[in-house]
């Protein structure tokens, strides 16, 4: 099916190594074989003598045997008999041309192991080895900037494989120094080349997704579109910077663009609307065992000061305003302030940033954020400053400027591609987040810290059908459960385990954070936060009938088939 | 004219014809083979086969699997035939000795005859396009 349309790579890709040598080695490889050829011929015809003078020629075999050791310039020594004039002119001239073939031969192809075309074709052989070798499922991602080194990193703690293409040979490189817990093969090339996405297998069964995170949009594109088209049902996580591109990618049903821009405007209106809601979402996204992320205090209301680039500082402007904040933008390009003379001071002075509360910086250069940044804080002291940093390597910078809020595009990339990878329910639970009441975000974060500890829970999703759950299909289909009684510790039911659920889906029909006392139905499905322990109980909770009827019903059943028919009270004692 | 497809037919062909050189004639005679003929066979064989190197078409590896059949059979007729010209025996070859060198050449002549085969085709195949 869907696998068929993939282009045939055949044997040529992975064996192109042994074909260019062979290639290249044709001419040394011919010169040599003649001057040997004509050197052996011509010693066994020049005329010679035997130790007692008579006339002799050396056979065929004597001659190739001298010439073998000497060609090669071994210099043996070892001659049948003393050598005539005739043969010695003919071994000198022999000589000559056979170091002349040798050294041509020996230099074609030590310069043909520097050849970066031989590496790069060696380099490939091996890499689609590798990916060829993987059998537990892998993700495809393209680009290795900052995003997908947080990504690959977070990636690598869980225990997941990925394979990398980039068009960047520095890049490619930095894979194997960044020292991976499992390997991670990295081709270089475009991956808009179909055929390269194959080789990095695009086709492969074992591939579980393709995140195209790549610097430019044309390439994220591409990958894209070539994924929806050749493998419709892979996942493809996809990074843009415009609009328009990602119209054209949802076109091609790619739901899941990110944005970074984009979501820099989301973060701050859930800011502005709860800091702890802010708070549980980076939290909830962050890789696996990161401590709780600090609260921000909650952001000023009031006049805001956005010192944004063309459409970008609109966009930023109109979330916040949708907040009910009253915004003044200043429009900045490429460092200079379009308005005026160009210098922090206009700038400060054309948005009133001395009467603002608080002042953003979101310029697509991140020296222009650092300078507006500071003037604005000669300004106006008091502000609360958010800026946009652009590369994660100045982090320094602006901790020292004293920014209040900085987001890094890199890092919201890989927390949303994170979040998408890890739990597609979480991305049904996340968008919620905001739009619950005052305190309950409070009240979760602290739910979670004091039932799973400091670090980032383990998310999962279960569903309550035959195969996820078999302990429970009667119990669902009958009596009715309650999410409390589901919940309870196999070990003593009357503690709970260390599990908060934040989401249970029914079709359509979500609830978040449901309470103790709902029933649950078949195919609901749940998505819980907890520690590793509590996730193992309640998988024997869903699969174990003992376990089951001890942990919802207090009773302890028999665990035997014998047994159970004895007591003949237990549901799946029953006579099928 | 191409002067690549020229040299690596004329080598082919050469390889052939002096495989068939050394081939013809009693078996059991070794003065009815020229020992320079196998070697040169030997020489151009192996040329033969560094020119078919390289080439990634379905023609052209199996022309480089002929090519080398032929290389490996005729090395090992000039294998025996020093072994037993200087080992078992002091310059002229026995009957069964003959028989063994010139037979292999013939095993070679065979690879060779389909690597002409193959060289025909091709070149009718291409005509035609």
């Amino acid at each position: 099916m869907a696998r068929s349309r993939l282009p045939e790579l055949g044997p040529h890709l992975s064996s192109a190594g042994v074909f260019l040598v062979l290639r290249r080695m044709r001419a040394p490889l011919i010169v040599l074989i003649v001057i040997f050829a004509v050197s052996v011929l011509g010693l066994s015809l020049v005329p010679g003598v035997d130790d007692e003078g008579r006339p002799d020629r050396m056979s065929l075999f004597d001659a190739f045997y001298f010439m073998a050791y000497t060609a090669t310039t071994i210099g043996f020594g070892e001659l049948p008999h003393e050598f005539t004039a005739a043969q010695r002119m003919w071994v000198t001239l022999s000589i000559f041309l056979a170091v002349v073939g040798w050294a041509y031969a020996i230099g074609s192809l030590l310069s043909l192991m520097q050849d970066p075309g031989f590496r790069q074709a060696l380099a490939r052989r091996s890499f689609t080895r590798a990916v060829r070798r993987i059998s537990e499922p892998y993700l495809l991602l393209v680009g290795y900037g900052n995003a997908s080194k947080i990504l690959a990193r977070s990636l690598d703690d869980m225990g997941r494989r990925f394979v990398v293409i980039d068009s960047q040979s520095t890049r490619v490189s930095s894979v194997e120094l960044d020292a991976y817990r499992a390997d991670a093969p990295a081709l270089l090339g475009d991956a808009r080349d179909t055929g390269l996405l194959t080789l990095a297998g695009l086709g492969h069964r074992a591939c579980a997704g393709v995140i195209a995170l790549a610097g430019d949009d044309e390439t994220n594109l591409d990958v894209a579109i070539t994924t929806a088209l050749l493998r419709p049902e892979l996942p493809v996580i996809a990074r843009s910077s415009s609009r328009a591109v990602a119209e054209r990618m949802r076109a091609f049903h790619v739901q899941d663009v990110v944005n970074p821009l984009d979501r820099f405007g989301d973060h701050l209106r859930i800011l502005l609307r709860s800091p702890a809601a802010y708070q549980l979402m980076i939290w909830l996204t962050s890789s696996p065992g990161t401590p709780l992320p600090e609260r921000f205090p909650s952001l000023p209301h009031g006049r805001w000061v956005v010192c944004g680039h063309g459409r970008y500082g609109d966009e930023l402007s109109a979330d916040l305003r949708a907040e009910g904040l009253d915004v003044t933008v200043v429009h900045v390009a490429g460092g200079r302030v379009l308005a005026g003379e160009g210098d922090s001071a206009h700038v400060v002075e054309s948005g009133h940033v001395a009467e603002a509360v608080a002042f953003v910086a979101a310029t697509a250069s991140d020296t222009t954020n650092l300078w507006l940044v500071e003037a604005a804080r000669r300004a106006n002291p008091d502000a609360f400053v958010v800026a946009l940093q652009n590369r994660r390597a100045n982090a320094p910078l602006f901790a020292a400027v004293g920014v209040d809020f900085g987001m890094v595009p890199a890092e919201v990339i890989a927390h949303e591609v994170l979040a998408r990878l890890a739990n597609p329910v979480l991305m049904r639970f996340l968008p919620q987040v905001p739009r619950q009441a005052d305190g309950w975000a409070e009240r979760l974060v602290e739910r979670l810290v004091a039932t799973c500890g400091d670090g980032t829970p383990d998310l999962w999703r279960i569903r309550l059908d035959a195969a996820e759950a078999p302990a429970l299909t009667h119990r669902l289909a009958g009596a009715g459960l309650r999410l409390e009684d589901l919940l309870r510790d196999p070990a003593d039911r009357d503690t709970a385990l260390d599990i908060v659920p934040l989401t249970l889906l029914r079709q359509d029909e979500r609830t978040i954070t449901p309470t103790g006392d709902v029933q649950l139905r078949p195919e609901d499905q749940l998505l819980l936060a907890g520690r590793l322990r509590a996730r193992a109980a309640l998988d024997t909770t869903m699969t174990e009938e003992p376990t089951a009827s001890y942990v919802l019903d207090g009773r302890r059943a028999a665990a035997s088939w014998v047994w159970r028919r004895f007591s003949r009270q237990d549901p799946a004692g029953e006579p099928r | 004219m191409n002067l690549e497809k020229v040299v690596f037919g004329f080598f082919v062909l050469l390889a052939a014809t002096l495989n068939f050189g050394f081939f013809i004639g009693d078996l059991g005679k070794p003065e009815l083979h020229s020992v320079y003929e196998l070697f040169a066979a030997v020489a151009v064989n192996l040329v033969a086969t560094v020119l078919k190197f390289g080439d990634r078409t379905q023609i052209g590896a199996v022309h480089l699997a002929t090519s080398l059949v032929a290389s490996l059979q005729l090395i090992a007729a000039a294998v025996v035939w020093t072994y037993a010209a200087n080992v078992l025996t002091d310059g002229t070859l026995t009957v069964e000795q003959s028989a063994a060198v010139v037979s292999l050449s013939g095993g070679a002549l065979f690879a060779n005859v389909v690597s002409v085969v193959l060289l025909v085709i091709e070149t009718v195949s291409f005509q035609r396009r």
